[in-house]
């Protein structure tokens, strides 16, 4: 699961436009990274592309930090392989 | 097909800023497909510029964003019970009349978009939108424009409903 974890890691940090040494696994987007929340929106398309997977829109409010997408991606991972 | 009148009824845009004149195609939440008709008489070529009539690019932008708002019509909107997750990027989608009695302001917040071509008095541009993810409050579309079979202007575009 470590791969995926740098995987999610170099995705975001793309669409944040930082290197993925300065994202941190608790560093909070808007307060320490300059984040905003339409970025959380590419960040999320950019994960069901990735994954094939959909996540509902309201788990974009839990979108504020590496730590916390890492968890709510593999969770959606873990679904659809379940499924297939 | 939806011609100006209808157009009208769902962009919060009015003359001289309305850059779609009819959308030949469109599938709510999916596919919108519009026309410009670029004339010499656009009020922006008197300015830009000057003997060398060349459309702006960020009224290009303009007119992709203003197609990607007609994804929305008519005035759709999510509802959250209904949202099924079987298609991805795409949710369902069914006609909200609040949100057709509010009419809301849409806010463009991010575009990576590159021009190909300039765009000139006679030229028709045929803006081509797809999205890549909507959701109730947001967007991010992938948008082209063509005049013939030539492509002119191509990205992506996010923006914001409130």
């Amino acid at each position: 699961m470590q791969d995926i974890d740098n995987e999610i890691r170099n995705l975001v940090a793309e669409i944040i436009e930082k290197d993925p040494s300065e994202v941190g696994g608790e560093a909070r987007f808007i307060e320490d990274l300059g984040v905003d929340s339409m970025m959380a929106l590419e960040i999320l398309a950019a994960l069901e592309k990735k994954y094939k997977i959909a996540i509902p829109e309201d788990k974009l409010a839990e979108f504020t930090t590496l730590n916390s997408i890492i968890k709510v991606a593999k969770q959606y991972i873990a679904a659809s392989q379940t499924n297939a | 097909m939806l011609n100006i009148e209808e157009i009208l009824k769902v962009l919060p845009q009015r003359m001289p800023f309305v850059m779609i004149d009819r959308v030949v195609e469109f599938d709510p939440g999916k596919k919108v497909v519009a026309i410009k008709n670029v004339t010499f008489n656009e009020y922006f070529f008197s300015g830009h510029f000057p003997g060398k009539p060349v459309m702006p690019g960020v009224l290009i932008i303009e007119a992709m964003a203003q197609s990607s708002i007609m994804l929305f019509y008519p005035h759709t909107n999510f509802t959250k019970d209904k949202l099924k997750n079987t298609e991805i990027g795409v949710g369902v989608y069914t006609p909200d009349p609040q949100v057709s009695k509010d009419k809301p302001a849409y806010y463009l917040t991010a575009s990576k978009v590159r021009f190909f071509h300039p765009v000139v008095p006679g030229d028709q541009l045929k803006i081509i939108i797809d999205p890549i993810k909507l959701i109730s409050s947001a967007g991010i579309v992938k948008a082209s424009v063509f005049v013939g079979d030539k492509e002119v202007a191509g990205g992506e575009l996010t923006f914001t409903k409130k």
